[in-house]
């Protein structure tokens, strides 16, 4: 059964076509974002790596190797299965860094252009076969089907629709920076018909070849030989070397490395795609067995490895076989695709790009956007080329097994970068160059050369594989321990080991904030590409483009050299960076920067177990205990670089955490820089009622610092100060309060004492005086002596206020317990105040609840009202008005006395209760009336309360309200002719 | 070199299986699926092995 040409053109084009419009409709967003980033969909754009191998070539393997072909899966497998150990450090790496292949990975962690560029040229000259093999399979099956077409034709034209398809949706945006969604649905969707083909012919194989599995049954009992090649043990021999191989090829192959550290969404992916992949290549292997068996009981002459397209012919099922046409087509143009973009990205940044770089002048997206195309063009017909250069149609599994073989070079290098820091890029790049040179001598040479075999004398590609790879090893071992390694290279070491937690160091940069990075980036970038790789990065990191903490700038940088990274390589991106954005001081031992390796512990917790996480848990304890301190916490390095800023701190001071942190001491905004730098630079340790001025208010705080010690005799004295900070403002307050207090009660008590004293010759004085009036006739004595016992009189009662503010408090006991009529009360002391002459040009406005009543003494409550009154008469201008209320107030009487005076000033508010304060001139009052108000009221469990303006409209007017426990009288309010009759008595 | 605790199981697992599965797969009269089985077995303890690990609590 032939097909004509366009039916198999027709159906290839029209197939790749389909590709070009799911990966349009991604781009476009057309397809759920939901979708697209699923894992099922990671782990579908996994299955590039079955090519044209797990595909076609499979099933001749099973011939040869019995069940020795699952090698390919099996290897591919533990990789994924076993991902904690190899891919996922390395994704952690890649994201972090920005490494987009495995020659970036090699010259990051061996910080050497060489190690990129001698792994890209390896890498180079080992996937050419591979391409080549696809394109070799896709024209072979083409000529299969339609034996018209002719090999070279068909080859060409594939050639031609996936440079095409590579180019657009490939290089559409920017390589290495953003997921090339549409590709990775594309390569999904081709993962998923590869997939369906070949389980689907499988099926086909069973129950149209053998009328179902009780046929095939009968059918393999019939042939003891294929059961016992399928069963045999021979292959184990050679079964984990190959297994080896495509466990190595998981992160050496291209294809595999842009597939998975590329285009992964996160460890989510990597996680499902650990037993998805397993999964998928299971189910990729199981049809292979039937197919074969199918296409030996049809007795086809074809190549083994094409009985998946024969299969369908020799059965009479046109519809099989260019389903499983298609599934070869898609397994085929998959990895080209990948492959080529992933080389021309390695071959951009590793062997170009170290020997020309665009000036600052050139647009350099475009640039590299035009060479990347350029370079996938030359690498897709390069395989072109090369498929014609065997001299013979070599096995398709030769082919692939040689350049697989040159992968497994990788192995050394990639372990020794997880897990071996002495490892160097001396090492390194000798142990490969040894590896490769036997892989090109004894395999890649004679496959050229078409002699047929896999060596060029008797020794087997077993063998010669494990001499590569030892002499590898013995050259990258020796050679890594007997050659010096740079800083550079221990610091890599360290990033990229999975033992040691990368210990940053915080060094100053000499741009001090992300203008400086611009200006100076923009002289190897152009100001157009540095102002956009700058915000990027600022975005990426979330720090504004105002912040000047050298820590954000030291996270600047990183990010900086991790986003050029993804567009130039990791070599020319660390050139730049080194060049243009350089440290000023390179701190020494016990500089780590704490809060990169705090952050990375945190985003590492879930991973730590057993001692670690004790150890962490204990960490988080003492931090909290820090950050939770009533006292103001704040740590300094030892250049002064804040560490710690805690929540007390936080909230004495007005300043975020987040926006100190990392900062310089010196960055800190006043009157905080001047306190605790000063403080940090003086001798002593403790500083004591240090007051300072914070926004018109003073401050009072004690200070306390503490070395914290070194841990080792290197570097600087020591590796840092912590500073308490105590905030003693408000117990200032309190205490000179209490002194207050105590110094007016002791004038207090003087006072009463000089009274007592001065009373006994004032009494002698106003008898004289009277003696002197009654004894003599003369006018003018009896008026001096009526002078002297005013002047007397009035001393008298100075002193006596004197006495009684002195004892008020001391005899509350003597209180009489009485029922007080606030009314009657309040009337009594209206007219004691209008008796006074001073009082006739006012007018008292009295509103009094009759009920209104306490209990206590009536005349210890009228001093007080007296007092008050006298204060507001005082206060009132001539006619003004005096208000006096009284009303109840729930369980409380609410005394209420407002004048319409000036007012108390709101500076002496807080001081007119203190004794012997007085605002009347000299001789018009003692200061102690609001003195003894305050004491009394609250002798009678009251309070007082001061309103001042009273008329918030004027301004003008005091009020003070007096609140008293309200007495309620239980017989009153029972009956009310006991009332009456109590009142009837009272008036008796 | 942190190596989860579900990992190692699944090493062990995988061994053992190996272990207890090859005589089993080779016996003459054996159906030819049989690597699959365990193939599939393998599938589904590494599927409860790399299970997303939501609690980050210690």
């Amino acid at each position: 059964m032939n097909y004509d040409l366009t039916t198999v053109a027709g159906l290839g084009s029209g197939y790749l076509a389909l590709l070009f419009g799911i990966a349009f409709i991604t781009e476009r967003g057309w397809i759920p974002a939901k979708i697209v980033h699923h894992p099922i969909v990671y782990v579908l754009s996994l299955g590039v790596f079955a090519s044209v191998w797990a595909y076609y070539t499979s099933v001749g393997n099973a011939l040869r190797d019995g069940y020795g072909y699952l090698a390919q899966s099996i290897g591919i497998s533990l990789a994924f299965l076993f991902s904690p150990l190899l891919l996922r450090p390395i994704l952690e790496l890649t994201r972090t860094y920005q490494l987009s292949s495995l020659a970036d990975l090699m010259a990051f962690r061996y910080r050497s252009p060489w190690a990129g560029t001698a792994t890209t040229l390896v890498i180079l000259i080992a996937v050419t076969p591979l391409i080549a093999l696809q394109i070799s399979a896709v024209a072979d099956t083409a000529e299969i089907l339609s034996p018209e077409a002719g090999h070279g034709s068909m080859a060409f034209g594939f050639c031609v629709i996936i440079t095409l398809f590579a180019i657009l949706f490939g290089t559409s945006r920017r390589a290495g920076r953003t997921q090339h969604d549409g590709l990775v649905m594309a390569i999904a969707f081709e993962s998923l018909v590869k997939l369906i083909a070949f389980l689907s012919v499988g099926a086909f194989a069973i129950f149209g070849g053998f009328g179902g599995m009780e046929g095939l049954q009968l059918w393999l009992q019939d042939q003891p030989q294929l059961i016992d090649s399928l069963k045999e043990t021979d292959y184990l021999s050679s079964f984990h070397v190959m297994a080896l191989l495509f466990f190595t090829a998981a992160v050496a192959m291209p294809h595999m490395f842009y597939a998975t550290f590329n285009q992964n969404n996160g460890q989510r992916g990597l996680s499902f795609a650990s037993w998805g992949l397993p999964l998928y290549f299971l189910l990729l292997s199981l049809p292979v067995l039937p197919i074969l068996w199918a296409g030996l009981q049809s007795g086809s002459q074809v190549q083994v490895e094409y009985f998946p397209v024969v299969i369908g012919v020799a059965y009479q099922a046109p519809f099989f076989t260019l389903l499983a046409y298609l599934g070869g087509l898609s397994a085929a143009s998959g990895l080209i695709i990948v492959i080529t973009l992933a080389l021309s990205n390695m071959c951009l940044n590793h062997l170009i790009l170290p020997i020309y770089q665009p000036t600052a002048k050139h647009d350099i997206y475009r640039w590299l956007l035009w060479k990347r195309r350029f370079l996938i063009t030359a690498l897709i017909w390069s395989g072109f080329l090369f498929h014609y250069l065997p001299s013979d149609r070599i096995s398709l599994q030769v082919i692939g097994t040689v350049s697989f073989t040159a992968g497994l070079q990788f192995l050394p290098g990639i372990v020794a970068m997880l897990y071996w820091p002495q490892a160097n890029k001396k090492g390194f790049i000798s142990g490969l160059l040894a590896g490769v040179l036997i892989w090109l001598m004894f395999l890649m040479l004679p496959m050229i050369s078409g002699s047929g075999s896999l060596s060029l004398v008797a020794i087997s590609w077993r063998e010669v594989t494990a001499f590569s790879l030892l002499a590898n090893c013995l050259l990258f071992v020796v050679v890594s321990l007997r050659s010096s390694t740079t800083d550079a290279e221990r610091s890599s070491a360290e990033i990229c080991t999975l033992d040691t937690i990368k210990r940053r160091k915080r060094s100053g940069l000499v741009a001090k904030s992300p203008n400086d990075f611009i200006k100076s980036l923009s002289k190897p970038l152009g100001d157009r590409t540095a102002n956009r790789e700058v915000t990027q990065a600022l975005k990426d990191l979330n720090i504004s483009d105002d912040d000047r903490r050298p820590y954000a700038m030291r996270l600047l940088r990183g990010r900086l050299e991790a986003n050029l990274s993804g567009l130039l390589g990791p070599s020319i991106a660390r050139e730049i960076i080194d060049s243009y954005l350089p440290y000023s001081i390179v701190s020494q031992y016990g500089s780590s920067d704490l809060n990169v390796i705090e952050n990375r512990i945190e985003a590492y917790r879930s991973n730590l177990s057993g001692m670690a996480a004790d150890l962490d848990s204990l960490r988080r304890y003492h931090r909290q205990i820090l950050l939770d301190l009533p006292l103001g916490v704040c740590s300094l390095s030892s250049d002064n670089e804040i560490v710690i800023w805690n929540r007390a701190l936080e909230e004495f001071t007005q300043i975020n955490a987040a926006d100190v942190i990392g900062s310089q001491l010196a960055d800190l905004p006043e009157p905080w820089l001047s306190l605790l730098e000063n403080f940090v630079n003086e001798d002593a340790n403790h500083s004591y009622k240090t007051n300072f001025d914070l926004s018109g208010h003073k401050k009072s705080v004690n200070l306390h610092k503490a070395l914290i010690e070194k841990r080792s005799d290197q570097g600087s004295s020591h590796e840092g100060v912590i500073v308490l900070l105590e905030d003693i403002t408000e117990m200032e307050i309190l205490e000179a309060g209490l002194t207050h207090s105590e110094r007016l009660a002791s004038i207090g008590r003087l006072a009463a004492g000089v009274a007592h004293e001065i009373g006994n010759p004032i009494t002698g004085i106003a008898c004289l005086a009277q003696t002197i009036r009654d004894e003599f006739e003369s006018d003018e004595l009896q008026n001096l002596a009526a002078q002297i016992i005013e002047q007397t009189n009035r001393t008298s009662k100075i002193l006596q206020a004197l006495v009684n503010f002195a004892h008020a408090g001391a005899n509350k006991t003597h209180y009489e317990h009485e029922i007080v009529v606030i009314s009657d009360c309040m009337e009594e002391a209206k007219t004691l105040i209008s008796l006074d002459t001073k009082s006739k040009d006012l007018q008292f406005q009295l509103e009094c609840d009759p009920e209104a009543k306490i209990l206590g003494d009536s005349q210890r409550l009228l001093q007080v009202l007296v007092n008050l009154i006298n204060n507001a008469r005082d206060a009132s201008p001539i006619d003004g008005k005096i208000s006096l209320q009284a009303r109840i107030e729930g369980d409380q009487v609410r005394i209420a006395i407002t004048d319409e005076g000036i007012g108390i000033p709101a500076v002496i508010r807080d001081r007119i209760f203190d004794p012997f304060f007085t605002t009347k001139e000299a001789g018009e009052g003692t200061g102690l009336g609001l003195s003894l108000v305050f004491s009394i009221v609250e002798d009678l469990d009251g309070d007082i309360d001061i309103i001042s303006p009273a008329n918030k409209i004027n301004h003008t007017g005091t009020q003070v309200i007096l609140r008293f426990p309200c007495y309620h009288d239980e017989s009153e309010s029972n009956t009310g002719t006991e009332n009456q009759q109590a009142n009837m008595q009272q008036a008796v | 070199m942190y190596i989860p605790r579900s990992i190692l199981i699944l090493l062990v697992v995988i061994y053992l299986l190996f272990l207890l599965s090859v005589d089993w797969i080779n016996q003459a009269d054996g159906a030819w699926y049989r690597p699959f089985l365990v193939g599939f077995l393998v599938v589904i303890v590494a599927s409860w092995a790399h299970r997303e690990q939501d609690s980050d609590e210690l």
